[in-house]
């Protein structure tokens, strides 16, 4: 059969605007500069959310309280990453663990440093390792560290 | 309720990585002659048509409507309906519903991916878009290196997570996330529309595929196809008209949740592992089609897996076998075609990914097993209930359809 | 459908920018909703989402808004088109007796992007259409409106007094993002072409918009409102894509959803038993060329219509008494606004836009190209 004659064409994602809710991420970045970690808590049932969305999922009202968070929790889930974004092969293993902090009910991703792939296990206790020189951004929070 | 039951379906003749030869359009009314020829019906037997695909991978906006002609559509109610991995089966749902109100007596649903025209990286990232632009204000290094919110583990990131976690809470190794791929292979050399086929697939030649991102290796993942589906769905009515043989529709159910994937703008609380909306949306469908043990009420199973380890999981999330069981009854043997709970038999998406079609091809493999027409995958047991199984989204979508060889009783 | 489906509140809003996120407007307008109705999210029993990806501007674009609609855990679907398609699914939904109520979410953020042509752009024939660069939502309306003035010999003119009346109408809804205050004829011929017949108040605005609308069985709505407006019939119909195979002065999809609905309802003459009529006309000339496809003007009589006042609020047959898509077009919500500017007429709450007698109505709403696709509800008391 013939082939058909290719067309190129692209989908211009720098034409459309994303408004994004920001709230829960500007109160934990700003937070973060005094290694504090601060979300916001359901008046209802008592979900932690952070950053969060602006209600509670389970509730569906609106949330305005903050609360604290610890910068203590424990591994949800984890992968080890051998390849980028786009499959090229990584120079060393890159473990990526999942945390659900104590005190907070949502989960956050970052990456876990001084532990060997094999030793990483769901369920192990983390800590945070902050910046020394913290800005207020998501690297103030340099990585997890066993507890 | 009126009953409903799928009296027709159509594949495009082959599903593969690239079908130059044909455009969008052409590709897709393929799928739907087949479906025309298979049943003796022509368009003018059909009341109304559902269609679906993920557009974003390739570029083409609402393709139904570029399409109409080649779909037969003219004159016709169309919906379209999207919800990612899952609209294959969404779309499914919505023709049953066309037809369970009273809406249409005969509805076609029509799915297709080409995914050669496109990229899925491209696709699939465009998800998260914003949320990644803003954590990148925020200072994520989208490289995966430093900080929190660090984007781990590339392109197969997100469904690692789930594995491992699931391989943590149920038990299994990676090594049955090897053989559940391996099983589909050599279940897919079985099924002319299915796209890695490998008759001699086995644990070990799975095992020496890289890894991605622990558990996930090369070896688990589906590949992206070319390819369009077509389901015929009538009245009861309808059907004795216009059908020999029915595979009746029980039940569907659909759940979502908020997305797994440690979104960082919008805080993930629900465990992609545990997937509570597969736990809900399949006790739902049990409950409307009046299964009160599904271990012993349904027949076979196809689970949508774009990874191999979802079988496992789901088959567990579902009720077909207690948490921590499903890779035992795999190593009896018990999930092979010839086994007691025989699923995907038809190869699973984890052989074979037109995304728009896969979970809508849950559900006409499930109904091919019920009609008894599988031809060389069709599995030992009889088949009397089916249950056909789709996920999408960020894992935070779940659909679920049964299907039985006689019609619900009133 | 005698009164099985009712519609029992909704929640809109439209601007030209709302400044808000989608998640903000969906938890807003879905929120407030419930208030209104006194429920919570258990009381919906089921969810269809309306949104599109292009405009959204991402893959999947019901992913983030299943929790901001009350959907978490809750069985919910996605119907990517006009909103009164997403209507018609929940009504199904209904109707099939699985589900007591359900929740019509539909909204999209257009008002502020470069353009919202654009999607409609991406919908073009991509190996042809596309790399020749001269179709567009506004040629193609454009083309339509010359063949629709030609047919008739119609002057351009029409065009200015069919927006006069959507724009003045609109300009005393409190609900259209567009208002123009003492709009006038003049200031419409002096508005820019952007494609010759159109000028740009001819055409729909950039709009911000969503709408939610609760949908509920007989028994359920007569326990949640005073005033369930039913849901009587429901048509649609699809037209051929290329533009050449199609007869642009008329509209096959119109003519064809409006006879499905109206046979539904049990309407054998539009132009009497029909009380006004909201349609989704994105540009000025398909509000006559669509009323006349579905039977609510007479061909050929337009320009004596609009000159007469026979279709606006105080006339025959008043069309788009709230100003219609010249006022706003949110993509998605469009016609589930006309849904729901139908609703607050057939209520009696329409304001300084009541019309007299409003007892049965119908709603149009539109997809691709010059109304490739059509959809028309009617609704009565
Ligand atoms: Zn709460």
């Amino acid at each position: 059969m013939e082939e058909t004659k290719i067309v190129n064409g692209a989908w211009e994602l720098s034409t459309f605007h994303f408004p994004i809710e920001g709230r829960g991420l500007k109160t934990m970045l700003k937070n973060m500069k005094d290694k504090k970690l601060v979300g916001f808590k359901c008046p209802q049932c008592g979900m932690v959310y952070m950053p969060g969305p602006f209600y509670c999922r389970k509730c569906f009202i609106r949330i305005d309280d903050e609360a604290e968070v610890s910068d203590h929790g424990e591994i949800m889930t984890f992968t080890i990453g051998y390849a980028d974004v786009r499959g090229n092969p990584l120079d060393e293993p890159r473990i990526a663990p999942v945390v659900k902090l104590d005190g907070c009910d949502s989960w956050i991703m970052g990456v876990l440093e001084g532990v060997k792939p094999e030793d990483v296990h769901v369920g192990m206790r983390v800590k945070v390792k902050w910046a020394e020189e913290r800005t207020g951004s998501l690297q103030d929070m340099q990585y997890f560290l066993p507890e | 309720m009126r009953n409903v039951g799928i009296i027709g379906i159509g594949y495009t003749p082959v599903f593969v990585s690239k079908r130059k030869e044909v455009n969008i359009p052409e590709m897709i009314s393929e799928a739907v002659d087949a479906g025309f020829q298979n049943t003796g019906l022509t368009p003018a037997d059909i009341d109304a048509m559902v269609f679906g695909n993920m557009h974003t991978f390739e570029g083409v906006n609402l393709p139904h409507l570029w399409a109409a002609e080649h779909i037969r559509s003219l004159g016709k109610p169309v919906m379209r309906i999207a919800t990612g991995g899952t609209t294959g089966m969404a779309a499914f749902h919505a023709g049953y519903y066309h037809v369970a109100s009273g809406m249409a007596d005969v509805v076609m649903v029509v799915t297709y991916e080409k995914h050669s025209e496109g990229d899925a990286q491209v696709g699939l990232m465009g998800i998260i878009t914003p949320e990644v632009m803003t954590m990148l204000a925020a200072g994520i290094d989208v490289t995966g290196g430093s900080g929190m919110g660090a984007i781990g583990g590339g392109s197969a990131g997100g469904i690692s997570f789930q594995a491992s976690s699931y391989l943590y809470h149920s038990g299994a190794g990676i090594e049955h996330i090897d053989e559940q791929a391996a099983l589909e292979r050599r279940n897919a050399a079985k099924n002319p529309y299915a796209h890695l086929k490998d008759p001699e697939a086995t644990a070990e030649k799975i095992a020496q595929t890289p890894l991605v991102s622990w558990p996930i290796r090369f070896g688990h993942i589906c590949p992206t196809t070319d390819g369009a589906t077509v389901c015929i769905l009538a009245s009861e009515e309808k059907a004795a008209k216009l059908a020999d043989k029915v595979a009746w529709v029980l039940s569907v159910a659909n759940c979502a949740s908020d997305a797994t994937t440690a979104n960082l703008i919008e805080s993930q609380i629900t465990d992609p592992a545990e997937h509570l909306p597969a736990i809900i949306a399949s006790k739902q469908a049990y409950e409307r089609a009046g299964i009160v043990d599904p271990k012993k009420e349904i027949d076979y199973v196809e689970i949508y897996n774009g990874f191999a380890h979802q079988t496992l999981m789901y088959l567990e999330k579902i009720g077909m076998c207690e948490v921590g069981e499903a890779h035992k009854l795999q190593e009896a043997g018990e999930l092979e075609m010839n086994g007691r709970c025989p699923v995907n038999a038809s190869g699973g998406v984890v052989s074979t990914n037109s995304i728009g079609t896969s979970a809508l091809n849950r559900v006409t493999e499930a109904a091919l097993q019920v009609l008894g027409q599988a031809g060389e995958h069709q599995v030992e047991k009889d088949v009397h209930t089916a249950l056909a199984h789709g996920w999408g989204g960020l894992m935070q979508y779940v659909t679920i359809t049964i299907l039985g060889d006689k019609p619900k009783k009133a | 459908m005698d009164n099985k489906v009712a519609i029992v509140g909704f929640n809109m809003a439209s601007a030209l920018d709302l400044e808000t996120t989608r998640e903000r407007l969906s938890f807003d307008l879905t929120r407030g909703l419930f208030d209104d109705l006194g429920i919570e999210r258990d009381d919906v029993g089921t969810f269809i989402i309306c949104t599109n990806d292009f405009l959204d501007g991402r893959t999947i674009s019901n992913v983030f808004l299943d929790p901001s609609v009350g959907a978490y855990m809750k069985d919910e679907s996605k119907v990517e088109m006009d909103g009164l398609n997403a209507l018609t699914y929940a009504c199904m939904r209904i109707l099939s007796g699985q589900y007591e109520t359900a929740l019509v979410a539909t909204l999209a953020l257009t008002g502020t992007q470069v353009s919202p042509y654009l999607h409609i752009g991406y919908t073009l024939d991509a190996s042809y259409d596309r790399p020749i660069k001269l179709l567009n939502e506004l040629s193609a309306a454009a083309l339509e409106a010359r063949s629709y003035l030609a047919k008739y010999g119609y002057s351009e003119e029409l065009l200015d007094d069919i927006a006069l009346q959507d724009l003045a109408n609109a300009a005393r809804n409190p609900n259209q993002a567009r208002r123009l205050e003492g709009v006038s004829k003049d200031q419409i011929a002096g508005s820019a072409y952007l494609y010759e017949p159109l000028r740009e108040l001819h055409c729909y605005p950039a709009t911000d918009g969503g709408c939610m609308m609760l949908l509920a069985s007989e028994k359920r709505a007569k326990e949640l409102c005073d005033k369930p407006v039913w849901i009587k019939g429901i048509g649609r119909s699809t037209d051929n894509y290329y533009l050449g195979d199609r007869d642009l002065s008329g509209s096959i999809s119109a003519s064809q959803a409006a006879e499905r609905a109206m046979g539904m309802a049990g309407i054998k003459d539009p132009r009497k038993e029909l009380d006004f009529a909201e349609i989704s006309s994105l540009f000025a000339h398909q509000e006559p060329l669509l009323a006349e496809a579905m039977g609510l003007l007479e061909p050929g009589k337009a320009a004596e219509a609009y000159k007469s006042g026979d279709t606006a609020i105080d006339g025959k047959l008043p069309i788009n008494p709230s100003g219609g898509p010249l006022g706003g077009h949110p993509i998605c919500s469009s016609g589930l606004m006309r849904a729901a500017e139908a609703v607050l007429q057939l209520r009696g709450e329409a304001g300084k836009n009541q019309v007299e007698k409003a007892d049965v109505a119908l709603a149009h709403g539109q997809d691709g190209v010059c109304a490739q696709q059509s959809v028309v509800v009617v609704l009565g008391t």
